[in-house]
């Protein structure tokens, strides 16, 4: 190995430990890179004049970019859709229809979960609101507290998985693969993660049924014209929303960037129709947006200050020439990437792992060869970013670090442990893993929607 | 610098520790309402998203034109905003073990990273994006699409003003964290920045 070699690795360790310092990510990025930059001038592998670079492609990659401005608008409509009440109307209609299934609850929870992943994976804001939401009712109602606190938690962070998906925009900005691809790809493998949820919670509740009572029958005793009334009030107005955005890329109508827009004004709309626009709706959602969106972009920069250095350095060399070097063919490879971002996954959020590692590992997986299961290098990378996802959503599950346990014990009441959690999590964080082999053993699972819409198969 | 200042009661560090409060007060007062300020360009966005999907089939506004001013307006508002979500604490932290310290050793941390990361790279960046503002005007750098906006340096001098906002909220950070450290402020736990 050469010096600036080890200067590269030593750069990736010492980003590591320095995050550990719970310094914002954003600037430790940077910084790191900065300093990394000095050394690397010092020892002449690094000019000054490099840094340049950074300015023009933190322009270039954050600012110019069009691609990108659907992020705040995506941000937008996931909080203000928070804010709108759909929500609450969603968990009590969705309650009332499935009351007479054993489960029905948890399984109620799991739809609102799927419906609202709209709200765009912001986890910290899902997985607070869904456990405000849902857990006290659960467990007023005799559920089992693991099986509440695992059902909320799994159910509310597909939001990172299933479209319109902040990560998968930065994904496919980072991959260069078409965002509307990976939206429609991410479609399928959302909707069976959470049909796997379903059909676990269902199972578990018929052979336990101690664990997920009924509902008492006087609660469902609603005349069928209420009943109507209420799924089209509460039901139809999030779905046609989804349906506009997701509809309008899957036609072509639309590109992500406007559909983010139309999807934005469309939850505007929707906060009108359930009469909860008012001032101080507006403005919260305002300052919300402006401050996620702030934090994000900043933490692009940061990356690409930091991704920059690194690769003038060398780092990506040394990384791609010592997974390609591995002797365990494109299979083996390619679980010892899933097998990193799963480990990364315990410690940080997706927005540091994707944007430090996809860059790394993009080119790699192009070189990699899974023989005739894909028809184009541009499939592959689709699976990949795929497979990625599910496995971030995952890491934000799995003990002692996943996020949204800790999001969720943050508003659960004190009888809630957090081994209630550990132990509540593992069956769910079973059915990711299922779920994750069942879209590697079959990637048509993510490759066939897109090229269905899109007439290109 | 733990001895540096005079000792507790005396006129001097009373004014040493009024000065700090009071540049560091101003200083999130500044970029707090120019935060507050950009954050409602998310709807000017969203507006012209809107007119952009809903006339491009009938009329030719010039999708080009507006598509520019989108993205033109999302740099200023995430640039504007990225001091004022730090105020606010918005930004995002691995708190593994942040989060089971106490106010004195976070405040120290939250020093040390004001003055080794967020301030030099905010410095460099101002420095750098001016740099390319001048480079910008000096060319006369206009779209390179048809139908796109002139005077390209004007929106690109949003970076190095984003930056100069960090920059000084990088200064407010340090002074807060004296005070904390000093324990001249009560306020601690995760207020603290």
């Amino acid at each position: 190995m050469y010096v600036e070699e080890v200067l590269a690795l030593t750069m990736f360790l010492a980003l590591a430990l320095l995050l550990f310092s719970g310094y914002p990510v954003a600037f430790v990025l940077p910084g790191v890179a900065l300093g990394f930059g000095a050394i690397g001038m010092m020892l002449g592998h690094f000019s000054a004049i490099e840094y340049y670079n950074i300015v023009l492609r933190a322009w270039g990659g954050a600012a110019s970019n069009l691609l990108l401005v659907a992020v705040p608008m995506f941000i937008y409509m996931g909080i203000m859709l928070e804010r709108s009440g759909v929500a609450e109307n969603l968990l009590s209609t969705m309650q009332i229809l499935l009351g007479r299934v054993r489960g029905g609850l948890a399984m109620a929870v799991t739809v609102m979960g799927t419906i609202l992943a709209a709200s765009t994976g912001i986890i910290g804001a899902s997985v607070v609101m869904m456990g405000i939401l849902a857990l006290s009712p659960m467990l007023k109602r005799g559920y089992q507290i693991e099986l509440s606190v695992g059902t909320i938690a799994a159910s509310a962070t597909l939001g990172i998985l299933i479209p319109p998906s902040i990560m998968l925009v930065i994904m496919g900005d980072l991959l260069s693969i078409s965002v509307g691809d990976l939206f429609l790809g991410a479609v399928f493998p959302g909707l069976l993660l959470s049909g796997l949820y379903i059909l676990y919670i269902g199972i578990l509740s018929y052979a336990r049924p101690e664990l997920a009572p009924l509902m008492p029958k006087e609660e469902l005793q609603i005349p069928l014209g209420t009943l109507v009334r209420q799924v089209v009030r509460t039901l139809l107005p999030p779905l046609f929303l989804i349906v506009i955005v997701l509809g309008s890329i899957f036609l072509g109508w639309a590109t992500p960037t406007e559909a983010a827009g139309v999807g934005a004004f469309g939850s505007v709309l929707l906060a009108w129709f359930n009469r909860r626009l008012n001032r101080e709706t507006v403005v919260d959602v305002t300052h919300r947006t402006a401050k996620i969106t702030a934090m994000v972009f900043m933490i692009v920069v940061g990356a690409t200050a930091f991704s920059y250095v690194f690769r003038s350095l060398g780092g990506e060399d040394v990384i791609e020439r010592a997974l390609l070097g591995l002797p365990f063919g494109s299979w083996g490879i390619l679980f010892v990437l899933m097998g990193v971002v799963f480990l990364l996954g315990f410690f940080f959020d997706w927005i540091e792992i994707t944007l430090i590692v996809l860059p790394v590992f993009g080119p790699i997986v192009g070189k990699l060869d899974f023989g005739p299961m894909f028809a184009t290098v541009g499939d592959q990378t689709l699976w990949f970013a795929m497979l990625v996802a599910i496995n971030l959503q995952t890491s934000f599950l799995t003990p002692p670090f996943g996020f949204a346990l800790f999001y969720l014990k943050g508003v659960s009441p004190p009888n809630v442990r957090l081994d209630h959690l550990y132990r509540g999590i593992i069956p769910f964080v079973v059915l990711q893993l299922i779920g994750l082999a069942i879209v590697i053993l079959f990637p048509e699972l993510v490759t066939w929607f897109p090229k269905m819409a899109l007439g290109r198969g | 610098m733990g001895r540096a200042l005079p000792r507790p009661g005396t006129g001097a560090r009373r004014l040493i520790v009024q000065l700090l409060g009071a540049l560091s007060a101003r200083l999130d007062g500044i970029s707090g309402s120019i935060g507050r300020a950009a954050a409602w360009l998310a709807i000017p966005i969203i507006a012209i998203v809107i007119v952009d999907v809903v006339t491009r089939r009938f009329l030719t506004i010039g999708s080009v034109t507006l598509q520019e001013l989108e993205w033109h307006l999302h740099a200023v508002l995430f640039l504007f905003c990225a001091a004022y979500a730090y105020i606010d604490d918005a930004h995002v932290r691995v708190d593994i073990f942040r989060a089971r310290l106490g106010a004195i050793p976070r405040a120290w941390i939250e020093l040390i990273g004001a003055a080794l990361f967020l301030t030099p790279y905010s410095i460099v960046m101002v420095y750098l994006g001016t740099q390319f503002v001048v480079d910008s005007y000096l060319l006369n750098e206009v779209s390179d699409a048809p139908g796109g906006l002139p005077y390209r340096y004007v929106i690109k001098s949003a970076l190095p003003i984003g930056f100069m906002l960090l920059a000084l909220q990088g200064l407010s950070t340090v002074a807060k964290q004296i005070l904390i450290i000093r324990g001249e402020e009560e306020k601690g736990g995760d207020d603290v920045r």
